[in-house]
């Protein structure tokens, strides 16, 4: 019972997720537009609830474990809240129960998001350039007929693509759009055929309840 | 120099450069401000998820209008919680066998389309293909030297057989071809890391310092 | 020799350094570059071009502050276009976290719009020449409902409004009446839309992707299924350059002002490799 429910839920609902597409009949349509636009709107809704719950769950026990690190833990759970807050009971517009600013001093979520949010998230990743550079410097190498190709090919699109590239010789961009155009896609085209099957025969087998995987330990 | 006087810019560059501090090595700024990003934008999320999505969809529509069909999402959605609680916890298994399925289901007309016939239908040698090029007769050649690289590609990822004879001179030329699209990739790569970096700096420099417009 | 091992035993710091200085110059001491359009973007830009005016142009923000820098001049770009050739748009999120961003590229452009405006004809009003929807939970939800009604999807808009009642959302009600839906996106999301929106309900779909993208979307262009595609910031570069050059659209090119940076950065990183692969050949004939 508790495998078999799940699996037959999984089987009922991915022959619902098909349906749509093969019958046009109004009661697979109004069936399918109840699925979208209610039940599984407010399902992924939950489910958001759930990984917010299990990262403070996480960090909670940190702290409680005093952990490496455990004291940063309030800092996220901190700012969690007071956003949440904020966001909650300020309103998205600012015009909730909560007062936003102080005089001309606004904390709203906006401010929020665009001086604490943006910045933070942007300059994660911009972290990447110098480690790609520090990788360039030390680690790329041709050590392989394979390896010396794939810098080859590496150069050509990286010269191409620059305006230098053109001031050189239009041919060269010309040459990397045709990289791009013919080869590259030659090359993922023949991968990507194989992860379209791989992918469908795994969406078949999780429905047809062979992948049991997702089910995880326990139960009988 | 023109220094903002503005306290959210100030915020902003210092929680920047407590990011960028981690070039140098970690740190407790690198720390406080990576978790402050996780807690923000958690917070964010809720915000969003609270007034587009749970009031008006579920709370609203149940609580006050009685729309009575909507309990059952709603106890659906309530059996996730039921991970925290060990003796009945495999009943989470209903709302991710539920959500799961339908998306599994509805991807597999779309990716038999989308990435096997439309894929496929790109690759044959038909007239179609060969002036989609706009490159006159060479469209041919173009079209001919994508055949072959597909053909040849799968051939490399074929290993229930041994490279050897024609699979293995094959998949030699296929692994060419997979070599020149990963080194596009890797330009490519190259190209938006640095774009990401010049980004940040231009708000150091601009709205933060002034020095730039 | 000893110089050359002397070389690859550099602190990473100083790398960081050298590729700091190489990146800020160019952007202290600007200088103009020209740019070359190449043929996908210009498929982008006849596909946008050629909306009927009576169809919409749907656009889906979704990237988010890690992709902004390369993404956002792209909107920015695509909403000059629109709003100069009086081509409705409707913009959506299908995420949660581009929302800020959305915004702040129609305000900004609406704004340019509108400062130079003499008449309401010449603006730009939220409601008729313009909605932005919002977001809602699930993006495959949104992309197969809107297929059948945009409005059951989005019964509010982003700011609350009826969606049903505004006078641009009474003409356009799904994908019927949308000429074009182009997605700004650094993950698999326009994927998505040639899969669900384009496969079942026949809407043409173009692409902005970021550069690590690149090398997997050029086979959907190929086929066609993306009736162009914008790659990075140089492909963000192109389409302020096409815009600007065919439509006379005056307005910041951000793309355009860091092409020197990362012209020198590349050439950097070039470099790098370069001298490094030299150090590991002179080394290993040494030995």
């Amino acid at each position: 019972m508790q495998r078999t429910f799940p699996l037959v839920l999984v089987f009922v609902f991915g022959i619902l997720g098909i349906l749509p597409f093969i019958i046009p009949h109004p009661v697979v349509q109004n069936t399918n537009d109840f699925l979208l636009n209610v039940f599984l709107k407010i399902l992924l809704a939950f489910a958001l609830v759930l990984g917010l719950g299990s990262l403070l769950k996480v960090h909670m026990d940190k702290i409680k474990r005093k952990r490496e690190n455990w004291q940063y833990s309030w800092v996220l759970i901190g700012t969690f809240i007071v956003t949440s807050i904020i966001g909650l009971f300020g309103g998205v517009d600012g015009s909730g129960i909560l007062p936003t600013h102080i005089g001309s001093f606004s904390f709203d979520i906006w401010t929020i998001y665009n001086n604490v949010e943006v910045p933070l998230g942007a300059t994660m990743f911009a972290l990447l350039a110098f480690f790609m550079a520090s990788a360039a410097y030390r680690a790329f190498r041709a050590r392989s007929f394979e390896a010396t190709l794939l810098l080859i090919s590496a150069f050509i699109v990286m010269i191409g693509v620059l305006p230098l590239g053109n001031r050189i010789s239009p041919y060269i961009p010309s040459f990397a759009q045709w990289i791009m155009d013919v080869p590259n896609v030659a090359g993922q085209r023949g991968i990507q055929f194989g992860v379209a099957l791989g992918a469908m025969a795994t969406a078949l087998k999780i429905i047809l309840g062979i992948e049991r995987s997702w089910l995880g330990g326990g139960g009988s | 120099m023109n220094i903002s006087l503005d306290p959210w810019v100030w915020i902003a560059a210092l929680l920047t450069l407590a990011i960028f501090s981690f070039l140098y090595r970690d740190n407790p700024f690198y720390r406080f401000a990576e978790h402050m990003f996780v807690g923000v934008a958690n917070g964010w999320a809720v915000t969003f998820y609270w007034h587009n999505v749970l009031m008006p969809t579920l709370f609203d529509p149940l609580f006050r209008q009685g729309q009575l069909l909507l309990i059952l999402p709603f106890i659906a959605g309530m059996l996730y919680f039921t991970r925290f609680i060990p003796r009945v916890s495999w009943l989470v298994r209903i709302p991710i066998g539920i959500s799961m399925g339908y998306y599994v289901g509805a991807s597999i007309p779309a990716t038999i389309q989308a990435n096997i016939i439309k894929q496929a239908q790109g690759t044959i040698l038909t007239t179609h293909n060969f002036q989609a090029w706009h490159a006159g007769s060479m469209g041919i050649v173009w079209s001919v030297i994508l055949f072959v690289g597909v053909l040849c590609t799968l051939s490399y990822f074929y290993f229930s057989r041994e490279h050897k004879g024609v699979l293995g001179l094959t998949s030699r030329v296929g692994i060419v071809f997979v070599m020149i699209g990963f080194g596009a990739a890797f330009g490519y790569t190259v190209i938006a890391r640095i774009s990401l970096l010049i980004g940040r700096l231009q708000f150091l420099l601009g709205p933060w310092l002034g020095i730039i417009e | 020799m000893k110089l050359f091992d002397a070389l690859t035993k550099v602190d990473r710091r100083i790398i960081y350094i050298i590729l700091l200085v190489v990146v800020t110059l160019p952007l202290i001491f600007p200088s103009a570059q020209s740019v070359r359009v190449m043929p996908p973007v210009e498929k982008f830009f006849n596909a946008v071009d050629s909306i009927p005016p009576d169809k919409a142009l749907i656009v889906d923000f979704d990237y988010t502050p890690q992709d902004m820098p390369e993404l956002e001049p792209m909107g920015i770009a695509i909403l000059r276009h629109a709003f100069k050739k009086r081509i409705k748009v409707l913009a959506v999120s299908l995420y949660v976290q581009p929302l800020g961003l959305a915004v702040r590229a129609l305000q900004q452009v609406t704004e340019e719009f509108n400062s130079v405006a003499t008449s309401n004809a010449d603006s730009i009003i939220y409601g008729r020449d313009y909605v932005f929807l919002g977001w809602q939970v699930g993006p495959v939800n949104a992309m197969l409902t809107m297929g059948e009604s945009i409005a059951r999807f989005y019964p509010v808009d982003y700011y609350g409004n009826r969606t049903d009642t505004l006078p641009l959302m009474r003409e356009i009600k799904n994908y019927r009446n949308v000429g074009l839906v182009t997605s700004l996106s650094p993950s698999d999301i326009p994927k998505y839309w040639v899969a669900y929106a384009q496969n079942r309900f026949g809407v043409r779909v173009s692409s902005g992707i970021t550069s690590v993208s690149a090398s997997e979307f050029y086979p959907y262009l190929q086929t066609g299924q993306f009736s162009g595609m914008l790659v990075g910031m140089k492909g963000a570069a192109e389409y302020e350059e096409i815009v600007e050059q065919n439509l006379n659209v005056k307005g910041r090119r951000k793309a355009s002002e860091s092409l020197p940076s990362l012209t020198y950065a590349h050439l950097l990183i070039i470099a790098f490799i370069v001298i490094g692969n030299v150090g590991y050949f002179l080394s290993r004939r040494h030995k």
